[in-house]
């Protein structure tokens, strides 16, 4: 059932690609790599438990309003704790996110412990199409990823937002000439980027169990995901992630499923060796 | 010449980068309607006097005011707002936007005065016919000369009442050097004021009203164009 | 007391030894290691298999510091010509692959259960009870051999272009392979440091499992030589003691937090642990006793944008 794979595989990729899109946002207009990316993804999806299962919403909604209140946590870290070192190199942004990564995940077990998790969601009976076997859960995240992307793409290319975060990821000293506040769209850029996070936070909440490491299982494939796409490229981000997502579910016909991350890394020095520009790094201009 | 309003002026203004000042005690006065080109020899400190204009680097020592208003605590976009336009030396396009999206990045986070109106852009549009037809084009995509050209129409969007050009004419054939300075005296005719720096001296006195000569960060001449040929000679400002 | 203060001060040894090689890596070469916990456990494990398998300490460590050299190396040869940022990435990556075969490998590793029963260098020839103080006596030594050699190192021609090259771009540019070559032997050579740490540790522990090599080990490393000032190896083992201190210190936290229970207390402490980094990393980046060495290193970059400035004199 290779068909099966590749399926699963691209369900899975469309998870991937959220963060995958948000890290290169943030990538793109601070120059760093968010170590915090997988602990912003756990917190989104606790965030999301907590009005599904103790406030006892349904999931969408649940979703919906735990991803703004992320995203309004995200410009918060962004604040307290970027914002300080805006100046610094990249390198310094990056030891930091692994202390807010630390922070974050551990407020979660806190809060929750370690004991696995997950969303009231009724049960749906599996769909056969064409002998794929299709249950509710992957619609839902195919549905809710696909609409995340066109949002975000429509942003880039069609709004000034959009515009303006491009061109600050260009040329930050130039956009500000221009007019174009920088810190004002960095802020825009971390709500999106955290609602992103908060949103694939909870499409994994509901593919695994929830607990404090839930993002951390996916941080490996998220880099490679990044990386593959050309770091700061965020159309690459998605093909990237599910190219991703595809390798790590077929190789499970090989190797054990544990090594999914294991496929990821060899997948990102393979790729760094052979073409460290990214699959589609030629798109983008330097200079 | 009759005393006309001074629309830009700087006061003993210091600026540096980190370490001691690169520039220091420059004032100038620049006339509404002037070309005023500042000329001198490389790493004199021009592109960093016209950065701490711009509001890129900040004003050390002393005051920069745009009719009588001070904006020296204004960061850059604000002294968009206030009408102060630059174009860089270089990396001056964003290369991943189109030239149709750096155009319409380069009003669009400004204060309504200064938002571009369909008007402005036709106007813009047609000073520069050869970005106008290829709208959705990468700007990373142009050639030096045509980059040039695509930033300073990007500078003019903003409807400014000083335009500051860092070296117009750098890295452009001698054809399109001669083009690009038509262009600015087509502008400035237009009642703009300009703030220019330029290295092609022979090509930039051409159309310059007044001249400051820049050497090691401070003030060595500052005269009416006009002068420059006859009374003093270059080589001997620019080496002593 | 005495014998806790011991143990303590034993881990405080290892931090200090994955220290002195996250100063050589970062600190003086700018070459981030995000693996820390992962090549410290590639050591480890590497120690204690050959160790098991009896063929004595020495070649036990020398192995471990052969195999984390090596595997240093190799990373830092895939991140060849690439930013640091890459260099980053994939050492996360590596910690996180080691992790995984640790766990998984159980003919090999045992997985979560782990190896127990590592013997330890020169057991038996020192009377049992006093054995403590003797391993931390050689801890001791270890350090200061280090501490000599990496000093004398700084000080020998390679030294002198590790320095030139991390604080000139041009010269780094200009020596082009070198450059290339240097860094990796740099990496490596932090990767020999770590698994040495890493054969201490097991012979230490004498008993191994995946949980003593999380990733909050990595965030220790890297508090310890930022408080202690990047790049200064005397003020490293200032700083891993006085890290220790306060580690040790949140311990105690639990009589006064008796309501919470053991998973909210440990995760109290790795939340200060972060915030202390992050604090760090805003208030501190020269390290918290710039102060009391002689030369003060020049602030990390100067400001590059002038748009966030709000400060301005005006006449
Ligand atoms: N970003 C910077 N950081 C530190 N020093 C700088 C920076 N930019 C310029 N300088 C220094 O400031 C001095 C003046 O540079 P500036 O670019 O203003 O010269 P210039 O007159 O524009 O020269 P050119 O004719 O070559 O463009 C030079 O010594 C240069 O090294
Ligand atoms: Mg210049």
């Amino acid at each position: 059932m290779t068909a099966q794979y590749i399926f699963n595989g691209f369900v899975s990729g469309m998870i991937l690609a959220l963060p995958a899109v948000a890290l290169t946002l943030i990538y793109g207009i601070l120059k760093f790599p968010n170590f915090a990316s997988g602990a912003m993804l756990t917190v989104g999806a606790y965030l999301a438990l907590i009005f599904n299962v103790y406030l006892g919403m349904p999931l969408l909604w649940a979703a919906i309003i735990g991803s703004l209140i992320f995203a309004l946590i995200a410009v918060g870290i962004d604040q307290a704790v970027f914002r300080q070192l805006r100046e610094r190199t990249a390198i310094t942004l990056l030891v930091c996110s692994m202390g807010v990564s630390f922070v974050l995940e551990n407020i979660a077990r806190f809060i929750f412990g370690n004991g696995a998790r997950s969303y009231d969601l009724a049960i749906a009976r599996p769909k056969h199409f064409f002998g794929l076997r299709i249950n509710n859960e992957q619609i839902i995240t195919a549905a809710t990823a696909v609409a995340a992307m066109i949002v975000v793409y429509f942003i880039l290319r069609h709004t000034a937002l959009g515009r303006a975060m491009r061109a600050v990821a260009d040329n930050p000293s130039l956009a500000a000439v221009r007019g174009v506040r920088r810190e004002s769209i960095v802020r825009w850029t971390w709500a999106i980027t955290g609602t992103l996070t908060a949103v694939a936070g909870v499409l994994a909440g509901m593919d695994r169990a929830i607990d404090p490491l839930l993002g951390w299982n996916y941080i490996v494939s998220t880099f490679a995901a990044a990386i593959l796409g050309g770091l700061g490229n965020p159309v690459g981000a998605v093909i990237g992630a599910l190219t991703v997502g595809v390798v790590e579910e077929t190789s499970t016909l090989f190797i054990p499923p544990n090594y999914r991350q294991v496929v990821s890394f060899l997948a990102i020095a393979l790729l760094l060796i052979l073409r460290p520009q990214g699959l589609l790094g030629a798109a983008k201009i330097k200079k | 010449m009759t005393a006309r309003e001074i629309v830009l002026k700087t006061k003993d203004v210091a600026a540096g980068y980190g370490g001691g000042d690169i520039i220091s005690n420059i004032s100038i006065d620049v006339e509404e309607g002037q070309i005023f080109t500042v000329i001198g020899p490389n790493g004199s400190g021009k592109s960093t006097f016209i950065k701490v204009l711009a509001g890129l680097l900040h004003t050390r020592v002393g005051g920069i005011s745009i009719k009588d208003e001070q904006i020296t605590p204004l960061a850059a976009p604000e002294r968009v707002a206030k009408g102060l336009a630059y174009v860089p030396q270089e990396y001056n396009v964003f290369p991943n936007l189109t030239i149709n999206e750096n155009l319409r990045v380069s009003t669009e986070f400004l204060k309504r005065d200064r938002c571009a109106t369909g008007e402005q852009r036709e106007r813009v549009l047609n000073m520069f016919p050869e970005i106008a037809t290829r709208l959705t084009l990468r700007a990373g995509h142009l050639s030096g000369g045509q980059r040039q050209m695509l930033a300073f129409a990007c500078a003019m969007m903003a409807a400014p009442v000083v335009l500051l050009l860092d070296e117009p004419s750098a890295g452009l054939s001698p054809k399109f050097v001669a083009e690009i300075f038509d262009r600015i005296k087509a502008v400035n005719r237009t009642g703009l004021t300009v703030v220019m720096i330029e290295q092609n001296v022979k090509e930039a006195l051409r159309i310059a009203d007044t001249v400051m000569v820049l050497v090691n960060g401070a003030t060595r001449l500052s005269v009416p164009a006009s002068e420059i040929g006859s009374t003093h000679d270059l080589h001997k400002l620019f080496l002593g | 007391m005495v014998s806790y203060l011991v143990t303590i001060l034993s881990l405080v040894a290892i931090i200090s030894i994955l220290g002195l090689a996250l100063n050589l890596q970062w600190g003086l070469c700018g070459m981030v290691n995000f693996g820390i916990a992962g090549f410290f456990a590639l050591g480890a494990y590497t120690a204690a298999l050959v160790d098991l398998a009896g063929a004595g300490t020495l070649v036990a460590t020398v192995a471990a510091a052969a195999v984390c050299g090596i595997a240093c190396a190799l990373v830092a040869l895939v991140s060849l010509r690439l930013s640091d940022e890459y260099l980053a990435i994939l050492t996360l990556g590596f910690g996180e692959v080691v992790r995984l075969v640790v766990l998984n490998e159980e003919w090999l590793t045992h997985g979560s259960l782990g190896l127990p029963g590592i013997p330890r260098p020169f057991w038996g020839l020192i009377p049992e009870e006093q054995y403590e103080y003797w391993f931390l006596g050689m801890l001791g030594g270890v350090i200061l051999l280090l501490f000599l050699a990496l000093e004398k190192l700084l000080r020998s021609p390679f030294g002198r272009a590790i320095r030139a090259v991390r604080e000139d771009d041009v010269v780094a540019a200009t020596l082009g392979k070198d450059v290339v070559k240097l860094r990796v032997k740099v990496f490596a050579l932090g990767g020999v440091i770590i698994g040495i740490a890493g054969a201490f540790h097991s012979f230490y522990m004498t008993y191994i499992d995946p949980s003593q090599f999380s990733a909050i080990l990595t965030a220790y490393v890297f508090m310890a030589v930022i408080a202690g000032g990047r790049a200064s190896n005397s003020g490293l083992l200032l700083g891993s003691v006085g890290l220790m201190a306060v580690i040790e210190g949140t311990r105690f936290l639990k009589d006064i937090f008796n309501i919470f229970d053991a998973t909210q207390l440990s995760a109290i402490r790795l939340i200060l642990i972060g915030l202390g980094l992050i604090l760090l990393l805003i208030f501190r980046p020269q390290g918290c006793f710039a102060e009391y060495r002689l030369k003060i290193k020049k602030p990390e970059k100067e400001p590059r944008k002038a748009s966030v400035q709000t400060e301005t004199r005006t006449t």
